[in-house]
């Protein structure tokens, strides 16, 4: 990527959350319901709250995030993939923390996007009261750089 | 599905449906998101932002139909590991379909394919799953 200007050197940025989240039933329920299923009788939550409770209770938000990466969120960040390692189930009730960094900022160029910075970062959900993460996560963003478009 | 025993690879799993993709639930999902983009919210800034011109589904939506899929298919289950990759949005009125294929069994660990489907344009989500059934 000689004829760039590297990617922002944000490895290693925490995301370390100081909220609390909690997955209150009604929550939970009217989410299960909004994606066509009912809720678990067992107090359980619906796993997608891996990524709603990380996401929200990170350090920082998707717009401070790619303000760390010099990347304006007016500019359109997009989804790349997730993917999640659970340890326990989550659970209705419970609260949690997040821990987490930023792994990578990556430039590259495609046919189809032009220049553009993949973002790698990782999040981990801990119950509040401390102890082991019950998940961790690593999500990939696609940050187009507009600004360096040939 | 049932039974480890009865599981084998190639089998695959009964689709999940979701026969019009609410922009209500775009509105709830919003909330649970603490995520205000209006392009989940309002069509015109869609519109503006040459992005089509009807409101786009939130990505974890999409993941959540796939889950959805894993855990009618398995029920019981728990879902160890999963992946997703996000290939095309899906928008309001999307018929969309959570189908998978069941790649690996060992004991009572699960592997497999997932992808979602949306009439018309294919597949908009794909990756894999390990659940512990």
């Amino acid at each position: 990527m000689e004829e760039f200007p590297p990617a922002p050197d944000v490895a290693g940025t925490s995301l370390d959350g100081t909220a609390i989240f909690t997955i209150s039933a009604d929550e939970n329920a009217a989410l299960c319901k909004s994606t066509g299923v009912e809720p678990a009788s067992d107090g359980t939550a619906h796993p997608i709250y891996y990524y709603i409770a990380t996401q929200v209770a990170m350090g920082k938000t998707v717009a401070g995030v790619c303000e760390t990466c010099e990347f304006d969120v007016e500019d359109g960040p997009m989804m790349g993939s997730s993917g999640v390692r659970f340890s326990q189930q989550l659970m209705v009730g419970q609260d949690y923390k997040v821990t987490g960094q930023i792994l990578s900022l990556v430039r590259k160029k495609s046919r189809k996007l032009g220049v553009m910075d993949v973002l790698t970062y990782r999040l981990c959900l801990h119950p509040a009261e401390g102890g082991d993460a019950v998940l961790e996560t690593d999500n990939v963003w696609v940050l187009p750089r507009k600004e360096l478009a040939a | 599905m049932t039974a480890a025993s009865t599981i084998k690879p190639g089998d695959a799993l009964p689709p999940f449906v979701i026969e019009s993709v609410s922009p209500d639930a775009m509105r709830d999902w919003s909330v649970f998101l603490a995520d205000p983009n209006p392009i989940h919210l309002d069509v015109e800034v869609v519109k503006a932002k040459g992005l089509g011109d009807k409101r786009i589904n939130q990505g974890p939506i999409n993941v959540a139909y796939m889950m959805n899929m894993l855990m009618a298919a398995f029920p019981g289950c728990r879902i160890e590991s999963m992946d997703s990759r996000f290939l095309d949005n899906v928008y309001e009125g999307d018929r969309a379909v959570a189908s998978g294929e069941v790649t690996a069994v060992e004991g009572n660990r699960v592997s497999c394919d997932l992808k979602l489907d949306v009439d018309g344009r294919g597949t908009v989500n794909a990756g894999t799953a390990t659940v512990l059934i």
